[in-house]
């Protein structure tokens, strides 16, 4: 016996919709999921995602060879640790913020849905803070995976994982600040200037060439050592040239013009939270100078082009 | 019932230039056109009723309040601009449901909305394929579509039919009349093109030189301008003559007869002018005048 089934299908037509508005806040946190999505590039093609899966494992290649140098070598060895992570992770978190950064806010504004955003209960302010919030917390998972990798891998190679805790556990608050203030900056300058330009490959070009001029002239200013040459001639006629190096040719201005290699200053800023010391480089310059310079230009590097960013879009002409 | 939009006194200025003066007009329920040539500030007045300038003076209200100022009230507006909006990489559905979340929908909700107003507007089978594969027919619609997938009260329309072909054009009003007849939301459609105005639109406002000029129902404009043609196949000079006797006011188009502005009462007259010339009637054709009679007449 079969059962007869009976249906109808109607057409509803067009359905007006009676459900919740949630308003500005809703629009607030689709844009900040958006921002992050497109950074990760999701929801689109393969391709899109190839370039941020690479900087983010390469960006936790320093933690697993930090772990396995730490389980081969044995508990009297070593390693760098949480201090020195984001200092070896800083290339690859320069890369990743000058290639990905313009991704959030150059097409927007390129092919014009931006005007979409702001006919919508969203501010230009929201849009900016909305964009730059989703690329920040991006650059954070990718600073504390690494960290958070490292913590739990050194913790298991440990040959007492308990006194590991209760000797190491501040590193935590630590990595979690320093990660903090590495992140707002390579977040808020690349976005900057991605506001300016209409093409991604401009924006990246250009963040990666401020990195490296502001490195060489920093290099060129702060540690070309000046040289004396002395000749002096001995009785039987030979000459001998003695060639001494006397220090930076820049003298005392040399720990200001270290300040001038703006990828070291969020490093410095994490060695004084770490309480570390620089052994050379820029940073050992700068660690000459008072404490409240070093965090007086950082917060120069991040709020300046934080303001720029967001003059930017207020009042854009649409 | 209190208008949806209003502009009271709205002057809207850019330096020295005014693109707005101190106008007044009210945008009712149904289907409203923005008339005016390029400059005449059709776009400076929708962009002061979505909150995108602030006026110089007056005030651009929507259901009482200041877009400007209220950001809220913009969840319920719907905008399809003139120019490209549509990002190329990623697909309308998703597309849709990202901006019914933005317009302030929850993100289940928003889905389902997405997935309803793209079938609405033809693109039911298309809704996973990248917008930068869509015909330029389509892509269109999806502009249409993310005016309205967050249901607005009113939806503003800038030069909907710019970039199309004549096919395209029909299907757009088409689809536009749909909008504000069946699905009940009301839009401002601002055009230069009065054809398009004239089929689609229930009232006008007219802006020239940041002026509205004329306002009221279509309807309005064109009954008062009822036209009446005749075609004969014989004694065309004799009708004319007896139509003068009869004190009916026509003249030649080529071998048509034109009367302008016919009244009831004239139709009596015109039918005993034809027995008294003699003519063979082949053709009798009320026509309403179009708008663009009555601004080339405005003109002349």
């Amino acid at each position: 016996m079969t059962t007869e089934r009976q249906g109808e299908i109607y057409d509803l037509g067009y359905q007006r919709y009676d459900g919740p508005r949630e308003g500005r806040g809703r629009a607030r946190r689709a844009l900040l999921v958006n921002g992050i999505r497109s950074a990760l590039g999701i929801g689109r093609g393969s391709r899109a995602k190839v370039l941020p899966v690479l900087l983010f494992l390469s960006a936790l290649g320093p933690a697993v060879v930090m772990i396995i140098i730490a389980s081969v070598a044995g508990p009297g060895f070593e390693v760098s640790g949480h201090a020195g992570y984001y200092s070896m992770i800083a290339t690859i978190l320069l890369l990743f913020s000058a290639i990905i950064a313009p991704e959030l806010l150059i097409p927007d504004r390129r092919d014009r849905v931006l005007h979409l955003y702001l006919v919508r209960p969203l501010t230009p302010t929201d849009y900016v803070a909305g964009r730059w919030s989703a690329f920040l917390i991006v650059t954070l998972a990718i600073v504390y995976s690494g960290q958070i990798l490292l913590f739990l891998g050194l913790l298991l190679t440990a040959s007492d994982p308990v006194e590991y805790v209760r000797e190491n556990w501040l590193d935590i608050p630590r990595f979690l600040a320093a990660g903090l203030v590495v992140a707002v900056f390579t977040t808020t300058l690349p976005m900057a200037v991605a506001a300016f330009t209409s093409r991604r490959a401009y924006a990246a070009a250009f963040v990666i060439g401020l990195w490296v001029v502001s490195t060489s002239t920093a290099g060129i200013l702060a540690t070309s050592e000046q040289t004396e040459m002395r000749t002096t001639t001995a009785p039987d006629g030979t000459v001998t040239v003695e060639v001494e190096e006397s220090g930076a040719i820049a003298g005392d201005m040399a720990k200001w013009f270290a300040l001038l290699s703006i990828g070291d200053v969020p490093i410095r800023i994490n060695d004084m939270i770490f309480g570390e010391e620089a052994e050379s480089g820029f940073g050992a310059l700068v660690e000459e100078l008072p404490e409240i310079v070093p965090i007086g230009w950082y917060l120069i590097l991040t709020a300046g082009p934080g303001f720029v960013l967001w003059r930017r879009y207020q009042g854009i002409a649409i | 019932m209190p208008p949806i939009l209003e502009a009271k006194n709205l002057t809207k200025r850019y330096g020295s230039t005014i693109a707005l003066d101190s106008v007044d007009f009210e945008v009712e329920e149904g289907i409203t056109g923005l008339l005016g040539p390029n400059g005449a500030g059709k776009s400076t007045a929708i962009k002061l009723f979505l909150g995108l300038l602030k006026p110089t003076s007056g005030s651009a209200e929507v259901m009482g309040r200041q877009p400007y100022n209220s950001i809220d009230i913009r969840g319920r507006l719907g905008y399809m601009p003139e120019h490209d909006c549509l990002p190329d990489s990623i697909n309308s559905s998703e597309f849709l449901s990202h901006m019914a979340q933005v317009s302030g929908l929850p993100p289940s909700h928003a889905r389902t909305r997405a997935a309803d107003v793209l079938r609405h507007v033809g693109l039911d089978e298309e809704r996973y394929r990248p917008i930068g594969e869509y015909s330029t027919g389509m892509k269109q619609r999806v502009k249409l579509a993310q005016a309205l997938v967050h249901d607005p009260t009113i939806v503003m329309l800038d030069e909907p039919t710019a970039g199309l072909d004549p096919g395209g054009r029909e299907e757009m009003l088409d689809l536009i009349r749909r909008t504000g007849r069946e699905f009940g939301i009301s839009l401002l459609l601002s055009s230069h093109l009065m054809g398009e105005v004239e089929r689609t639109c229930d009232r006008i406002v007219v802006l020239e030189g940041g002026r509205v000029t004329q306002a009221g129902a279509v309807a309005q404009f064109t009954q008062e301008t009822q036209t009446l043609f005749l075609e004969v196949d014989d004694n065309l000079d004799e009708l004319m003559e007896a139509l003068q006797k009869h004190g009916v006011q026509a003249e030649l188009d080529g071998a048509r007869v034109v009367v302008q502005d016919v009244t009831e009462e004239q139709y009596d007259d015109i039918r005993d002018a034809l027995v008294d010339a003699d003519s063979r009637l082949r053709r009798l054709a009320p026509r309403r005048g179009s708008l663009q009679d009555i601004f080339r007449g405005d003109q002349a």
